[in-house]
């Protein structure tokens, strides 16, 4: 249960990722089924029915993404890249297991609880009181595994992305405490104050979490992939974030304007750590382009960096009023949401699995057809997703702004944008049953080759890393 | 303690707590937010077991309560106008938790009970919660016959509140 072996861990981690990003997955196709044909609905035994009404389901799906596959794929994947960047063992690999048990023990209640209506009713933040303190948990006993690494580190150097997973888990805890209100059972501040909360958390979440650890993911799969030191270490540590923006996902709301006007400057700052980022991909990139094209790895991490780019372009300009109240509210919103999640953080936590998967399991990737196969199908089909609700979401705020056609008309218009969702959504799904079809056959067969060597720091950076 | 250490970790909490300063703590003292306005109501406890059956459905996850200064009598439901009157925060001072929404996969409901043809009218609630598409063709709404008998009159007196 509590296993010693170096490594083993993660490797369950990657494994317990892939069943949560199956599961909410089906619930996914699930509600994009039930917005284009809600008739099927209807036609369901009463008995089932509350389990799958869209209101339930679609928290499950968002929390079971974001808590299940994301977060443990990045679990999985900074408890492997700890100990090769600090050239020490992992601070405790037991304690690593004990976290696994607790999280999918968090997860299993996540899984029940939503579906079953217990909801603490505010987006992203909706797990029960229970849930909310073994999240805490989890997180808490990753950082110590984290900052217990950096403690016995061997490498002098301090490679970026421990700095980053340091960061984002100790800013995270704060973040998570506060936007749940942790100290109360309800979960929920009163009024105003309850929407401005949950929506500094809605951010901080991506903000301090995703984006700050994934870029330390990114950074550390960059060099490692392309074989090239990173390009600038200390351009590097401009990837930090900024905290005072989460207000702009209520933009022209009933918060306080000078709160709406301060977050569009904090906005437009964000830019900053964005373009300091891309200069350092497409730098390190440089000559070595051809190695995304046969790279599945690479070319996931690529990809997953210049759709960040757009979902930084895009988030710069619905935190502009004007073009906020064109597009908040709509379709395109979730269109964006799914950039973010899956094209860019996901395809990184996909490239990390590529690469860690067969080093764990100390055998070679099972076929590079069948990753051909997720990486073409999870792209074409998220481009179709995304494209249609974006074209979605500008004709429903269109009609919306010009006061002339009555709102359930809008709602009819959008049923051939929900058809090619759908499609594009099933086109994704093909292509995650082969990434986890992939791996499975990958850790099942027998073992054939000896594992690759780790990459200490000093290897990631220019001049032995001084 | 070495000063890469010292940055990062002080950097990173004085950060979050600027943050949760400037953006949580002011606005919650704001004096926009200090009092009920004329459409905030205390609820009854029927209204409130309403709330809570709107909060485990998750009906905010495709109706919003918030109606936005440039739509605000402006914007159209059925007729020109009928998304009515701008929410402030003061509307909002009983909540706990508001339900604002991020997305109109379905109408606004921050004043449906002033709406005409449906206002105070409970039958057309009842009916629209147990066959949306009997009242609104075309509507994506899942039906809602799995409710109780008291969830559903619980409901339809919350509805009845947003005015």
């Amino acid at each position: 249960m509590l296993s010693t072996e170096s490594g083993s861990a993660s490797r369950r981690f990657f494994y317990s990722a892939l069943f949560w990003l199956l599961l909410p997955g089906l619930m996914g196709l699930t509600l994009a089924t039930l917005l284009y044909v809600p008739a099927v609905y209807d036609r369901l035994p009463l008995d089932l029915k509350p389990y799958l009404s869209f209101g339930r389901l679609r928290p499950a799906h968002v929390n079971l993404m974001i808590y299940g596959w994301l977060s443990q794929a990045y679990a999985a994947a900074i408890l492997f890249i700890l100990p090769r960047i600090t050239r020490a063992q992992l601070f405790s690999e037991r304690l690593a297991h004990a976290n696994w048990w607790l999280w999918n023990l968090m997860l299993v209640g996540a899984a029940v609880t939503l579906p079953a209506g217990l909801t603490q009713g505010r987006e992203y933040a909706e797990l029960i009181w229970p849930l909310d303190l073994l999240l805490i948990a989890n997180w808490v006993l990753l950082a110590i595994n984290i900052w217990g690494t950096f403690a016995r580190r061997q490498e002098p150097k301090v490679y970026i992305s421990l700095w980053s997973f340091m960061a984002a888990t100790l800013v995270f805890v704060g973040v998570y405490a506060v936007g749940n209100k942790i100290w109360d059972p309800s979960g929920a501040y009163r009024g105003m104050n309850d929407s401005i909360v949950n929506y500094f958390f809605v951010h901080n979440l991506f903000n301090a979490w995703f984006t700050t650890a994934g870029l330390g993911l990114a950074l550390y799969l960059l060099p490692k992939l392309v074989d090239q030191p990173l390009y600038s270490h200390r351009l590097g540590l401009w990837g930090l974030w900024s905290v005072w923006t989460g207000q702009h996902h209520q933009l022209n709301s009933p918060a306080p304007d000078w709160l709406e006007y301060l977050t569009v400057v904090f906005s437009i700052l964000a830019a900053v750590p964005t373009i300091a980022f891309m200069v350092n991909f497409f730098m390190t990139m440089r000559g070595r382009w051809q190695r995304a094209l046969d790279d599945v790895a690479l070319r996931f991490l690529a990809t997953g960096a210049l759709f960040w780019a757009l979902t930084c372009v895009q988030g710069l300009a619905q935190s502009f009023r004007t073009f906020s109240m064109q597009v908040h509210l709509t379709n395109w919103v979730i269109g964006h949401s799914h950039l973010a999640f899956v094209v860019d953080y996901s395809f990184w936590a996909f490239a990390a699995a590529y690469l860690m998967v067969p080093v764990l399991v100390r055998r070679p990737l099972y076929s590079r057809t069948l990753a051909e196969w997720h990486y073409w199908l999870t792209t074409v089909g998220m481009g179709i997703f995304m494209v249609s609700l974006w074209i979605a979401g500008l004709i429903q705020g269109q009609n919306w702004q010009t006061n002339s056609v009555p709102f359930l008309e809008t709602v009819r218009s959008m049923s051939p944008y929900f058809a090619l969702r759908l499609v594009g959504g099933l086109m994704a799904a093909g292509g995650v049953l082969c990434f986890a079809y992939n791996l499975w056959q990958t850790a099942r067969r027998q073992a054939s080759f000896v594992a690759v060597a780790p990459t200490p720091a000093a290897a990631l950076t220019r001049g032995g890393g001084r | 303690m070495k000063p890469g250490l010292v940055y990062l970790t002080g950097g990173s909490l004085i950060s979050l707590l600027l943050g949760i300063i400037v953006t949580i703590i002011l606005p919650a003292r704001d004096p926009a937010a200090l009092g009920p306005t004329a459409l905030a109501r205390p609820y009854t406890e029927l209204e409130l077991r309403g709330r809570a059956v709107y909060k485990r459905e998750g009906c905010h996850y495709c109706h919003t309560q918030q109606v936005r200064a440039p739509e605000a009598n402006r914007a159209m439901v059925h007729q020109a106008g009928d998304i009515g009157p701008e929410s402030v925060p003061g509307d909002y001072y009983y909540q706990s938790p508001v339900f604002w929404g991020t997305s109109r996969q379905g109408p606004d409901l921050t004043h449906v009970a002033s709406r005409e043809g449906i206002g105070k009218n409970e039958g057309w609630h009842a009916l629209h919660f147990k066959n949306p598409r009997a009242v609104s063709p075309g509507s994506v709404m899942p039906s809602f016959d799995y409710l109780s008998p008291g969830d559903l009159e619980a409901l339809i007196a919350y509805m009845l509140t947003l005015e």
